[in-house]
């Protein structure tokens, strides 16, 4: 790599000037009502974090009018029912709709910023998970107000969720809605992977990156692994209800178990999902007010990277009263105990930069120190309870109601007060007060360890949790009224903040720019703010470019550096390589547009029809929605530019279009159908899981009703599907290596040739199940056939549509030799698919042959 | 010395190695816990993987501290902008994370040690 | 806090209206007749001890990082040297962690082993329904199975085997004086093996939450020398004594023509039904509707007139329409089933 020279030489004021003009029009928000059709990070990633703390504190208001109902033993503040819902949403809100979404929603806020790039690349994917979660978060919080909200707990084990007594619309609202709002949570991880892979500022290898984009990199691809097992969850304990698929019914063949392992697979790296960019934030803001580098990067990437890993091999530690061998609870108490050698190592971190600095007084510190204390405290309760024999007794007890707060709010709430008050004047110009921010402090502080921490003894003396009432005489009476004192004292500790927030701060003065004298890229932010994110992006020498490159902040402003200018009136942005940042491509990305909410809201109706059962309905609105997917599609991707190559500035010419690998479309595409071909997996798991629990499988009682001799399924159907299946991904590929060679014309025969196949593969794997007379509601066994060959099915559907999108391209003439982004990657959605279908083979037809 | 190119992939090559580890003791212990089969021959097999995924781990380990101490700068914090700062950087995490993973294993591996039945 | 560490020699019974103040103050500390702190069995204590020793870890740990950090950050603000933040990276966040947590799970994988040893002798099958217990007794040496409900009496020094499951959804089942949990889950059976040390009487619970009533489900625990529970399960075994006050006659004749005995089973009379808990020393228990009414006519009355209004979401109908005598008259025969 040949070094850029940079800064560049100083220019005429008068041009920089216009330069400035121009950009700031091309990133600036529409006004009026198209406002909402806006997509720029900055926009929807303020949306989303509004949103996110809009549902905390609705989550919040749950919490008091439990604590009230707990305050003393046999209260009818609210009845048994009414408190079922409460301690549900709590949860569910608390986990789905703030926890996992304002990750998401300060990330994109933050994360562009942060690598000084002008917008994530895909900023409509964005903005449509943003619309899929405000919409699914309505949904499931409106059903309160209806009294028809979930009463099956946050985990919605079965059968409890199944039970047609106690499980009403409320169990179909909480799965499809957020089933819906898990699809917005992949969608996310998928852009912030590649916006930290791709899309860093030159110069800026790996071992510069700030170590919120490596927390983030590894949050991304823990989403990646750990929402699809739930979707599959999702998706049985829906078929379950909704047509009486018995894949959790024990009386045919199924297993309560399942849905539990599937949950906690998803559950536990979750805990960690939360916490990780949180504890990210801390990792920002400790280095700046301890005016020095943060010490043990190094240590600090072990831990992130570390925890990944490790958290996914603790998702039993929930199921250590389920009665599972000793060996196998052995395995997760092992990986629960090892877990917290990287959690506690970047904790340590933390203090050593603070012992190396000199620490100033803030207000984010003081919460910086506070998260501290109270995630120790949970931290060193969670190494307990990984520990079985202790777990045998604190499990489902207030012990743990205890520990988990302690660390979700010590290892993400109080992080996030700290963000709030250090990233403030980041997106506000203005700063927050500090005595009001002290006094809210204190109260939060306090308030949380007088409700929190009697909880511990509360637990320890029996009381167990999701309890409406209490006797009194168990001594838990006293202990219970503290808990209840503490969470108003707590509340009111967040009223101070949120006051604090939303004052009218019109007279107040704007603060300096970079207020807190931090050397993170972000501070570049101008004030007031200006929607371009960067006036120039910049090239970077260092961990801290504000503290350690010369005249950094004059020089990007004088846009001395890459992109000072938006010549073609378009939006723009920089892709570099994953390890070294070296600049690959000048990146279009799309500007305001409905089609993002258009999209939610049709996908979203399909969602909520379905909960009613009105499916006619859910199929017509997701038919619109694919559609309006698809005129997305059309009009804002892979666009072929008018040029091929554009002048970045700084002497260096970059491509504006880019297929396969160099591209971010490739990646994305990619990095989806990993997480897809996770969600197949954990139906796979189901497969097997009842494998192992039924000592004949398939079962004789499908055998039994069987015309051919063979077992179960049979192979003959399955084997044509996925030979179709196989051919419809070489003609796939055949057709890519025709256009890529300018055999236009053949490629799109070879197109309609693929499609017609691979439609003939999805008739055939639906087919196969029907041919075997498998009736999907007498058994466990051919329900899980029936699942598996409908998702395979509906996968190759998609990829019959991939295809003749891109037909459809080539004819409109989007779509060229050259400029083949959506042949490459509909190619590689055919890969997957090739390799679904022939596990798909594998397991449910030649598996039982093996036997 | 120009390091050679690096890759994300070696970075993972411990934990990577924990995981595949974890996974074929957690899946072979429930198959012979719910099908039946000969606790004994579990127990070693599950011991045997350990050792060879820590030999594997520790390899991993190896090579990424020969390729750490190699490189110009004698400590961290490896934050030059330099292809050799960021190969070390790598190849430091990539101990470290090798360090984990083994403690790591070690431990997952406990369990088979001390459980005779599946009980 | 004294009473904390420890076994329990004496601990105040089920569930009592009025506490003196004594017993007050001891329950505001660690006792209780469901603590899992002040215990009466072996696998409870020694998840006791375990956690004191734990908590004892934890403080100071907490003490030295948090006390670091306030240091760092408040007391002395300036910077240290370099070697203070290695020493204290590599020793406070590496090697003392893998140290600590080796031991640390060393020792909790030998307990597991041991609480989770084979059960002598006496085998119960508890079933959880939504919301009560069925019991079944199945004595040392054979005998007849003794069926009761939502009370668990077991022998000191004994090791039971409890075999547990459930017909409708996941319970989970909870002595907390006495050892840990497991769950009740439909379609397979669980174990759970239990030594109680201490007679006396205590506190079960359902910890898994299992429904609208799952606050109301709990029973009462009797821990007896083992020759009084030889002497009681053979108590057990034997049919209801015929009733003997009047208002009990009419009571019995009553049960019979309103038809409880669909449901409920009075071993002696024609009542043999098997949807709700067997009837047949219903008296004799410490608790009424599972750990949630005290066992008094009253109780009983309240419970046959309503039984929604005390426990959500439960099965049996209310019996309102018999009207207040007839009920008490209900009440009577059963106060008398000792």
């Amino acid at each position: 790599m040949t070094r850029i020279e940079h800064p560049a030489p100083p220019r005429d004021p008068a041009e920089v000037a216009a330069e400035a003009e121009r950009l700031e029009k091309v990133w600036e928000s529409p006004k009026g009502w198209r406002y909402w059709s806006d997509v720029n990070n900055s926009e929807v990633g303020l949306w989303y974090t509004l949103t996110a703390f809009g549902f905390l504190l609705f989550g919040g208001v749950l919490a008091l009018l439990m604590r009230t109902q707990l305050a003393v033993p046999e209260n009818d503040f609210v009845s048994a029912e009414f408190y079922d819902q409460l301690f549900t949403l709590h949860g569910s809100v608390m986990m789905f709709l703030f926890a996992v979404p304002i990750l998401e929603a300060v990330a994109i806020l933050l994360l562009p910023e942060i690598l000084a790039s002008r917008d994530l690349p895909f900023p409509r994917l964005s903005a449509f998970g943003y619309w899929c979660f405000l919409i699914g978060g309505i949904f499931v919080c409106g059903s309160l107000f209806f009294d028809a909200a979930p009463t099956g707990g946050w985990f919605m084990y079965p059968p409890l969720s199944t039970d047609e007594r106690s499980a009403g619309i409320g169990v179909d609202i909480w799965l499809l809605g957020l089933s819906f709002i898990e699809v917005a949570s992949i969608a996310a991880a998928v852009e912030l992977i590649i916006g930290v892979l791709k899309c860093r500022p030159p110069g800026m290898r790996i071992n510069l990156m700030p170590l919120y984009a490596w927390y983030i990199l590894v949050v991304g691809a823990m989403i990646l692994f750990a929402f699809p097992p739930l979707i599959a969850g999702d998706l049985l304990l829906e078929m379950e209800r909704a047509f009486d698929w018995p894949f959790f019914d024990p009386a045919r063949g199924g297993d309560p178990l399942l849905w539990q392992h599937l949950f906690w697979v998803f559950g536990h790296p979750e805990v960690y999902i939360i916490f990780l960019p949180a504890i990210a934030v801390v990792a920002m803001i400790v280095p700046t007010f301890a005016q020095r580098p943060i010490y043990g990067y190094t240590w600090i990437v072990l831990a992130a990277v570390g925890t990944g890993f490790l958290s996914f091999g603790l998702w039993v530690h929930h199921m250590y009263a389920t009665g599972l061998p000793s060996i196998s609870l052995g395995f997760f108490s092992a990986a629960s105990e090892a877990v917290a050698i990287p959690t506690g190592v970047q904790i340590f971190a933390f203090i050593a930069t603070m012992l190396l600095g000199r620490v100033i007084f803030s207000v984010p510190m003081l919460f910086v120190t506070g998260a501290l204390a109270i995630f120790v405290a949970g931290g060193l309760t969670g190494v307990m309870v990984a520990l079985v024999p202790f777990d045998w007794q604190a499990h489902d007890s207030y012990f743990i109601v205890a520990h988990l707060h302690y660390t979700l709010l010590g290892g993400m709430l109080f992080p996030m007060f700290a963000a709030l008050y250090y990233y403030f004047p980041f997106v506000t110009s203005r700063e927050l007060s500090r005595r009001p921010g002290v006094i809210a402090f204190w109260l939060l502080f306090t308030g949380f360890n007088v409700a929190f921490l009697p909880m511990h003894l509360t637990g320890l003396l029996g009381m167990p949790r999701r309890v409406f009432t209490y006797p009194e005489g168990l001594g838990w009476d006293g202990l219970n009224m503290v808990s209840t004192v503490g969470a108003f004292v707590f509340a009111l500790g967040v009223a101070v903040v949120v006051v604090d927030m939303l004052r009218p701060r019109g007279r107040q003065p704007y603060c300096t720019r970079n207020p807190w004298n931090a050397g993170t890229l972000e501070w570049l932010t101008e004030v007031p703010g200006k929607p371009w994110g960067v006036r120039s992006v910049p090239e970077i020498d260092s961990r801290y470019p504000l503290w350690d490159q010369k005249d950094f902040v004059r020089h990007v402003d004088e846009g001395r550096f890459f992109l000072a200018s938006a010549k073609e009136g378009k939006r723009e942005t920089m892709v570099t390589t994953a390890i070294d940042a070296e600049p690959i491509q000048c990146l279009r990305v799309p500007g305001p547009s409905f089609i993002p909410m258009v999209a939610a809201i049709f996908i979203g109706g399909s969602f909520i029809f379905a909960t009613f059962a009105w499916y006619w309905m859910a199929v017509a609105s997701g038919l619109l929605g694919v559609a309006a997917i698809l005129a997305w599609l059309w009009v804002g991707t892979a666009e072929i530019p008018e040029k091929a190559e554009k002048a970045v500035g700084l002497g260096l010419t970059l491509p504006l279009y880019a297929s396969g690998p160099a591209g971010v479309g490739w990646w994305a595409m990619f990095i989806t159908l990993l997480g897809d071909a996770t969600a197949f997996a954990g139906l796979v798991f189901g497969y097997f899981f009842f494998w192992t629990i039924h000592d004949d499988f398939p079962p004789a009682l499908v055998q039994a009703d069987l015309v051919q001799a063979e077992v179960g399924l049979g192979v003959a159907w399955p084997a044509a599907g996925v030979a179709l299946a196989v051919a419809g991904w070489a003609l796939t590929v055949l057709a890519r290596w025709g256009n890529r060679r300018g055999a236009i014309y053949a490629a799109r025969l070879v197109l309609v040739a693929a499609a017609a196949i691979s439609a003939a593969a999805t008739a055939a794997l639906l087919y196969a199940p029907y041919a075997a007379g498998l009736e999907p509601t007498a058994h466990a066994y051919p329900a899980t056939v029936w699942i598996l060959a409908i998702w395979v099915a509906l996968h190759l559907a998609v990829g019959v549509i991939a295809q003749l999108y891109c037909l459809a391209r080539s004819l409109a003439g989007r779509m060229t030799a050259a400029h083949d982004i959506d042949m490459v990657n509909t190619a590689l959605y055919w890969h997957f698919m090739a390799i679904t279908a022939a596990v798909h083979f594998a397991v449910v037809a030649l598996f039982p042959l093996a036997q | 010395m120009t390091p050679r190119k690096d890759s994300l992939w070696e970075l993972i090559a411990g934990p990577t190695i924990w995981s595949v580890y974890f996974l074929v003791a957690y899946v072979a212990a429930a198959i012979v816990c719910a099908k039946g089969g000969d606790m004994d021959s579990l127990r070693i097999a599950i011991l045997g993987l350990a050792v060879a995924a820590l030999g594997a781990i520790g390899f991993a380990g190896f090579d990424a501290w020969r390729r750490w101490r190699r490189g110009h700068e004698a400590a961290p914090p490896h934050d030059d902008d330099t292809a050799m700062s960021r190969h070390q950087f790598l190849a430091l995490a990539t101990l470290l994370l090798c360090g984990l993973s083994f403690v790591a294993t070690l431990y997952v591996a406990l369990p088979a040690a001390i459980f005779a039945s599946c009980r | 806090m004294l009473r904390c560490k420890g076994r329990r020699s004496k601990v105040p019974g089920g569930r009592r209206r009025l506490l003196p103040a004594s017993a007050a103050l001891l329950l505001a500390g660690c006792g209780g007749p469901q603590s899992a702190l002040v215990t009466a069995g072996r696998e409870a204590e020694a998840v006791a001890g375990l956690f004191w020793i734990m908590l004892g870890g934890a403080v100071f740990i907490w003490v030295l990082v948090i006390g670091t950090a306030v240091y760092a950050a408040y007391i002395h603000p300036d910077p240290h040297r370099d070697r203070v933040a290695r020493w204290f990276l590599l020793g406070g966040g590496v090697a003392l962690p893998v140290a600590v947590l080796t031991a640390l799970l060393v020792y909790g994988l030998l307990l597991m082993g041991s609480l989770r040893s084979e059960g002598e002798g006496l085998r119960l099958a508890v079933t959880g329904e939504q919301w009560w217990w069925r019991v079944s007794y199945s004595p040392e040496g054979g005998g007849d199975v003794v069926h009761s409900a939502n009370e668990i009496r077991l022998p000191a020094g004994r090791r039971a085997e409890l075999l547990l499951d459930s017909p409708d959804v996941i319970h989970s089942f909870w002595i907390p004086p006495l050892g840990g949990k497991m769950d009740m889950i439909p379609g397979r059976t669980t174990r759970l093996v239990l030594e109680p040390a201490e007679p006396g009487s205590y506190r079960g619970a359902c910890a898994e939450y299992c429904g609208a009533s799952h606050a109301l489900m709990a029973f009462s625990v009797e821990v007896m020398e083992p020759a009084a529970f030889d002497a009681w399960l053979a108590r057990e075994a034997e049919p209801a004594a015929a009733p003997t006050e009047a208002a009990a006659r009419r009571g019995a004749e009553l049960f019979h023509d309103v038809g409880c005995g669909a449901c409920h089973a009075i071993r002696g009379t024609p009542a043999a039904g098997v949807i709700g808990p067997d009837l047949t020393h219903l008296a004799s228990r410490a608790t009424l509707a599972a750990g949630t009414l005290p066992m008094t006519r009253d109780a009983l009355a309240r419970w046959i007139t309503d039984p929604q209004a005390v426990k959500p979401g439960a099965r049996m109908p209310p019996f309102r329409a018999l009207g207040k005598t007839r009920i008490a008259d209900l009440a009577a025969f059963l106060a008398e089933l000792q």
